[in-house]
This record gives C-alpha cells, structure tokens and sequence, in this order.
C-alpha cells in the first residue's frame, strides 16, 4: 500500500466515521462535530488526489470547503442555541415536531 | 327614429324590463299602466303597419340588425310583415292587449303581480318576434322564447311543485319538437344557403326541388310544431299545462302561442305544396288529434281541463286544413279559435274567481243567474265553437269541413266523416260545460255558493269584446285576404253542389250536439253518472286521457329514468367518476400515510438512510462505472 | 540522510493519518462534547501535518488557522455555553448503534473494494505544486466559485442574524 492509497484508505474511513458518529451520537453538538470530521475525509481525500495528478484544482475545491464548513458552523450554532432555549436539552430524539 | 315594425317587438320588451326591473319598487299602478300600455300602443302600431301594408301592398321588411356574419354568408334579424303575419300580429297583439287588461282584474290580490305581467310582456316579445320574423333563425328564437314564458308562467305559481312539474314538463315535451324543428332548418339551409323563408318559399315556386327532399324538411319542421302545437304525440303538455294562471291558459295555451306551429307550417305553405307526404302526415296526425282530444273532453270534469282538450282537438282541425292545403282556412280557424276560446278561457277564469278557486264542474251549477255576463259571453264563445251560425266558428269550422271533403289534394268523405263526428263531439261537450257549470241547479258548496260574485268591469268587458268578435269575427273572410299569399286548396268541380249539403250537415251536426248535451246535462249529473256507469271501461280509458301519459311513464319514462339512475349516476358518476377519484385520493392518501412514517422525526434515522444511500451509490457506480 | 529523511516524510504521514484515525475513532466513543471537541481538534491538526508533510503547505495553514482557530474555537465556546447535562450525557448512542456501526463498517468495505479492484492511475511521483499555481488556478478558473463562496458566507451571516432576530421577536 503506497502512501497516497493509505491516505484515501484514511479519508474514507474518516468520513464513514463522521457519519456513523452523526448516526449513532445523541447530543446534537457532537453530531455537529462528526460533520465537521466528515468534511475533513472529504478534504483529505482531494488533497491526495491533487497530489496524485499534480494538479490545482483539488486543493481549490478544499479551500471552498473550508468557506462552506464556516458557513455552516455560523448558522447551525445559532439555530442549535435557539433549539435548546426552546426545548432545554440537545437530545435530538426531543427534537420531532414534524413527524409525519 | 326606430322603425314602427321593430317598435311592435321591442315595445314589450320594454314593458318586460321595466315591470321586472323596476315594478315591485315602483307599485302596482305602474305596472298596471305598463304592463297594459305597451302593449296597446304595439297594437295600434301594428294596426297602423297594417294600413301601409294595405295602401303599398308589398311586404314591409326591415333589417334590424346583422346577427351574425359568419364567411361569406350573414344571418340577419329581419322583420317581414306581410297579409298572413299582419293578421297573427294583429291576433297576438290584439288579444294579447285585452288580455293584459283582463288579467289587471284576474290577478290583483296576487302577490306577485309585477312578475307577471313582466313574463306576460316578455312573451308578447317573443310572440311578435317569432310572427314577424324573416328567417327560421327569428322564428326559431321567438319559438324558444314563447318556450320560455310559457314554462315561467306554468310555473308561476311555483310553490306548487305540481305547477313547477307541469312547467317542466311543458318545456321538455317542446324540446323534443325543436329537435325536430332544428334538424329541419338545417336541412333547408344546407339546401339553399339562406333561412329566409320568404326565399325558401320562391326556392319551391316553380315546381319540385331535386336537391332536398321537401316532404324531408316539412316533416322536420313538422315535428317541431306537433311540440309547439300540442299533437299527437306531444300534445302531453297542454292539459298540465293548464297549472297556470287562467290568462296564461288564455293566451299562450289558447289563443297564441299553440298556434305558432300552424303558423309555422302555413308560412312554409311553399314548401308544403311540394311535399305532399308531409302534408298527408298532417293530415292524419291532425285528425287523429282531433278526434281522441274531442273524446277525452267528453268525460273530463275540470273545466279548464275540458278547455284545455277542446284546444288540442281545435289544433288539430286547424292542421287538416293545412294538411289538404287550405292553409288559408287554418289561418282563419287561428283567427276565430283566438276570439273564442280566449273568451271561453276567460269566461272559466271568472267562474273561478266567482267560486273563489274552485274548478270542479261537478261543484258548479245554476250560475247563469249569479254572474250574467259571464254567463251570457260564455254562452256566446260556445256557441261560436260549437259551429252554430252565424258565429264565427260556424264559418272557419264549415270551411274546415269542406276541404277535408273536397280538396284535391288529400281531401276524402272518410276525412270528412272524421273531423264531422269530431264537431259534433265539440258541440255537445261544449254545450254540456255550458249546462254543468251554468243551467242545472247549483251543486256548489254552501261555503262557495256564498261568495258568488260577478267579476270586476277589467274582467268583464274584456269578455263582452271577445263575445261580440267570437260572434262576428267570422265575416271577415280571412282565407279570401290571404289567397294572394297562401293559394286555396283546390276543389273538383264536380264535387260543388255538395257544398249547401255539407253546410247544411254540418249546422245539423252542431245542433245536435246541442240537444244531446241538454238531453243528458240538462238536468244534471244523474244520466250521465247513469251512462258513464254503464260503460265503466270505455269512460275508464277516457277519463283516464287513454293512459298516455302512464304509458309513457311506463315505456319511456321508466327506462330512461333507469338507465340515467343505473347507468349514468350509479355506474358512471358513483362507481366510475367518484370511484376513480376516491381510489385515486385514497390511494395518494395511504401512499402519502406509508411514506410519512418515514418522517419519524429521527435525525438519527435520516442520517442512517443517507449511510444506506451512500452505500447504494457507490454500489452502482462501481456496477455500472 | 536525505533518503532517511524521505523515508521519515513517509513514516510521520503514515503515523499522523493513523493518529487523525484515532482521534476520529475517540470522537465516537467519548462522553462529552468537549472532549469530543478535542479529539475533532486533535485529529485536524493530525490532518493539518499530512497536509505539510505532503507539501501543500498553505492548505495546511488555512486547516489549522481556520478549521482549528476559527470554527472549532466557536465551537468550543458553544459546548461552553450550553453546558446540558441531559439524557445524551448519560446515554450517548441511539437504538442505530449496530446498524450504524454494520453499515459503516460495509461502506468502508466497499469503497476499499473498489479501490483493490479498480483500475487505478499510475501512482505518479508526486509533482508537487506551489501556491502560484494554485493561486492562479483559483482566480483564472475558479473566480466565478470565488465569488459564490462570498455570496454563501454573506447569506450565512444574514441567516445567522435572522435565526437571532426572529427568535427574539418569537419571545
């Protein structure tokens, strides 16, 4: 196994662990967090195959991510600090108004 | 300036608007003066149409308005006064004017008064526009439109639904005549690219047409005035008809617009002079109306129902006369039939009104000395239908008898026998209303017999001026005026000295119905009741009316109401229309209900379908990348 | 020496990816969320090393300065704040542990499958490339997504500031 083919083997278990963290944690911060973990799999999987083509590009596309990631942390804190002034928990089992 | 022609149409449209717009706002007096007026001042125009017809002596025609233009060909709104609407103009207005003024009398505690004169206007307007119009289309929107105001004002009385039926009835019955009556027009417009039917007439003056079939489009047209003029076998309408108001039953179910069909016909007179079969349809459709009507108010015991029955077997003399081409004469028979049996219809309406709604002739007797002038004008009409000279009827009527024996052109002694037997049996049903409700001694209720009354001056003087026309309006010798329009039915020379004969007879004839009435009814019901146990079947299928309408109850009204109650409504519009909704919605519903449950409300669970769909795309991708 | 010294570039990435692996792992099982945050933070900074060590430095940078400075800082002040000693304290995971854990476990499965069996491109030599390129490459081709990542964070904050705003009017 050559380096670049363990550093996917590292992205895509990192991703499947971020996912399986927002599926089986219960407190919304963590899950949050997990998502974060995700994004970096994704991130460490196009650094690695810019590396292996040698070209720009993939490294463009982390940059973007990291704008997305900033993105996102800046509404969802918001909307997770309004969820637990509502409710006063960050259970997310608590939170299923809009079951169908 | 409008025209004076498009005056007598529009000048009870007019009264219409205003009576139905504005006349319970405004108070009866005003609709009284409106509702009355307008209509006399369309009269006196007509009147003064009918004198510059005189002195120019060609038709007036004037174009009101292009209807349509449709390509190259135009569908005007034409006026056509000539001798033959100038004289069902003349009726319709005339009669319709002393009408109005009765019904001022007639319906004065009546609570809607201004909607009735506003559809007794509203149908004097389609009247006129159907007797004054160029085209078929005209006729044919007056014809709809008398339609029209004769289902509102069978209806008037709408809190009963027994009237709210009869007018339905009226109105369905008539449209299965118009189907007929559209068919036909199409028929000659495709034939000749105009409805004119002064054009359609010149189209058949020279001879035969090769390219349609003239007994085809008479038959048509035809079937469209067996509807309008209640014959067999749509004559179903008029008895029930008689629901309504007793000047509607006057002046649309009797004197009007009933006769629009023989209009109809006499106005295509060009026509029926090529179409000898259609003519021999008339004839005997026309006798054979004649005879089982007279039959049926033999026995019938509602006075306006007896009326009602005299109508249709008048109607059918009229068609006979049409049918051996003495189209002439069944104008003249329309001309006196409006004085009299508007005058007899009249006359029923102040009996009414003097028995305070009761129209039970079994409950009548001994009236002629309470109400004297309606006994006496009464009297008069009867007489006149009946065929005693010097009376109007006797002169149509006899004239009726003689083509039916004489003309050349489908005239026969059996014919002759028909519509002889028929008179007598108009005679002496006639003279037995007179006897019940008038000469034997009173069988009314203590509680009726008390309020006996003679009508208001409104009521009888229109009755004294119908009397004094019933009596002479049979001078005119209406069949001469029209010869130049509407040719006489031709007669073998050789059958001429059978004319005094037959005239003879046929006052003979009414004579006799005289004394066979006062032989039976003269002193009561006892004879009759005595004769009608007797021969308990045949009074049975008479009274009955022949069970026609059971029998179309049974054979077209049941299974028409079976298949639109199985068929349409059960299996089409609840099974197949709901059904394919509900399943559809109910469908929607429990995939909607499957799939919501998905919606768990899990974020947990949300993340686990991402995780499984993650997996699913890279699956595919590698199977099929 | 310089042979030993590439072989030490290769080793310590292996080592920090093995360690991001782990702290990855850690953020699964620890009870609460600081320590989670910890282990996220632990586990960039790991990431941040490979980047430099792969010779991407400024991605690196951008990792650490941005991912670990900025976001995770947020984060951080937030587990402060709702310091919520609710059920997810006591009980960390959901009734989806095992099926999680199966279908994580698959999807790595698969994806190294394909990975094993694909046919993969010819592991260059790393040519590695500078911030020049990369500059240029971003503001010649990608400006337009540029621009859009400038469009998003503007929405962010706006969002940011409406979620506030309309609990506040929400009382």
């Amino acid at each position: 196994m050559d380096k670049l083919q363990f550093l996917v083997f590292v992205s895509v278990a990192l991703f499947a662990l971020g996912l399986l963290g927002v599926i089986v944690r219960r407190n919304l911060l963590v899950m949050l967090m997990c998502m974060e973990l995700m994004l970096n799999g994704v991130n460490l999987s196009l650094v690695s195959f810019a590396q292996q083509t040698g070209t720009a590009s993939g490294a463009v596309l982390v940059f973007l991510i990291f704008v997305v990631a900033a993105a996102e942390i800046a509404v969802a804190i918001p909307i997770v600090l309004l969820l637990v002034r509502r409710k006063r928990t960050l259970e997310t089992d608590a939170y299923s108004d809009l079951k169908g | 300036m409008l025209h004076p022609l498009t005056l007598i149409v529009v000048l009870p449209l007019l009264g219409f608007v205003l009576n139905g717009g504005f006349g319970n706002r405004l108070g009866n007096r005003f609709v009284t003066v409106v509702g009355c007026g307008l209509p006399i001042v369309s009269f006196l125009l007509t009147i003064k149409c009918f004198l510059d017809l005189q002195a120019g002596g060609a038709p007036l025609i004037e174009a009101a308005y292009t209807w349509a233009s449709i390509g190259g060909r135009t569908f005007d709104i034409s006026l056509y006064f000539d001798r033959l609407s100038a004289v069902m103009a003349l009726i319709v207005t005339g009669v319709g004017s002393v009408i109005h003024v009765y019904s001022t009398g007639y319906m004065h505690d009546d609570k809607s008064y201004p909607r009735f004169f506003a559809y007794l206007n509203l149908f004097l307007f389609f009247m006129l526009t159907l007797v004054l119009g160029r085209s078929l289309l005209v006729l044919f929107v007056g014809w709809e439109g008398v339609g029209l105001a004769s289902y509102l004002l069978i209806g008037f009385w709408f809190e009963d639904p027994v009237n709210a039926r009869a007018g339905k009835k009226a109105f369905v019955t008539n449209r299965i005549g118009d189907a007929g009556f559209l068919l036909g027009m199409f028929l000659l417009y495709w034939a000749f690219g105009t409805l004119d039917m002064d054009k359609i007439n010149a189209a058949f003056a020279h001879g035969p047409v090769t390219i349609v079939s003239a007994s085809l489009a008479g038959i048509l047209l035809f079937i469209g005035a067996t509807g309008k003029s209640a014959q067999i076998p749509l004559h179903v309408w008029l008895p029930d008809a008689m629901a309504g108001p007793t000047p509607v039953s006057a002046l649309i179910h009797a004197a009007t617009m009933v006769t629009a069909g023989v209009y109809l016909v006499a106005r295509m007179s060009g026509l029926y002079l090529q179409a000898p079969e259609a003519s021999a349809v008339i004839t005997v459709i026309g006798a054979a109306t004649a005879l089982f009507a007279a039959t049926i108010a033999l026995v019938q015991t509602d006075i306006k129902k007896v009326l009602a029955y005299s109508t249709v077997s008048q109607l059918g003399f009229m068609f006979v006369a049409l049918g051996v081409g003495a189209y002439g004469v069944g104008i003249f028979h329309v001309y006196t039939h409006a004085f009299f049996k508007a005058c007899l219809f009249l006359g029923a309406g102040s009996v009414i009104h003097a028995l305070s709604g009761e129209q039970d002739i079994r409950k009548m007797g001994g009236l002629a000395r309470r109400i004297p002038i309606t006994f006496w004008t009464f009297a008069i009409a009867t007489a006149a239908i009946a065929g005693i000279p010097p009376l109007a009827g006797f002169w149509s009527k006899d004239e009726i008898l003689w083509n039916a024996f004489a003309s050349s052109s489908g005239g026969s002694t059996a014919l002759w026998a028909v519509m002889a037997a028929t008179a007598l049996m108009t005679a002496f049903y006639m003279f037995r209303l007179l006897w019940l409700v008038f000469l034997t001694p009173s069988r009314m209720e203590p509680e009726a017999e008390h309020h006996v009354h003679e009508s208001p001056l409104s009521m009888t003087g229109v009755l004294m001026i119908l009397a004094v026309l019933s009596a002479l309006g049979g001078f005119v010798s209406l069949p001469h005026f029209l010869e130049p329009l509407l040719p006489m039915a031709k007669t073998p020379e050789a059958l001429h000295h059978y004319e005094m004969p037959l005239l003879i007879l046929s006052v003979a004839i009414a004579a006799a119905g005289l004394i066979g009435a006062w032989l039976i009814f003269g002193k009561g019901l006892e004879r009759a009741n005595g004769l009608a146990a007797r021969f308990a079947s045949v009074h049975r299928l008479l009274f009955n009316k022949y069970f026609v309408d059971e029998i179309y109850e049974r054979f077209l009204g049941a299974p028409l109401t079976w298949i639109s109650d199985t068929v349409f409504l059960r299996f089409g519009d609840r099974f197949l229309l709901d059904g394919t909704l509900n399943g559809m919605a109910r469908l929607a519903q429990r995939t909607a209900g499957a799939l919501s449950r998905v919606q768990a409300g899990s974020l947990h669970r949300y993340a686990f379908f991402v995780l499984v769909g993650s997996i699913a795309c890279v699956v595919w991708s590698f199977r099929h990348g | 020496m310089e042979a030993l010294l590439q072989n030490l570039d290769t080793l310590l990435v292996y080592v920090f990816g093995v360690a991001a692996l782990v702290a990855g792992a850690l953020m699964i099982v620890l009870r609460h969320p600081m320590q989670v945050a910890m282990a996220l933070i632990s586990a960039m900074v790991f990431l941040g090393g490979v980047y430099g060590l792969l010779g991407v430095h400024f991605i690196a940078a951008f990792q650490v300065l941005i991912y670990v400075g900025a976001v995770m800082v947020f984060m951080v002040y937030a587990i402060m704040l709702l310091d919520v000693r609710d059920k997810s304290y006591t009980q960390r995971f959901s009734r989806f542990l095992v099926l999680g854990i199966a279908g994580a476990v698959i999807f790595v499965g698969v994806l190294v499958y394909g990975f094993a069996h694909g046919q993969h491109a010819s592991a260059r030599a790393s040519v590695s490339f500078g911030l020049q390129q990369f500059a240029s490459a971003f503001l010649n081709e990608y400006w337009l997504h540029f621009e859009l990542t400038s469009v998003l964070l503007v929405a962010a904050v706006v969002a940011a500031m409406a979620v506030i705003r309309g609990s506040k009017r929400h009382g």
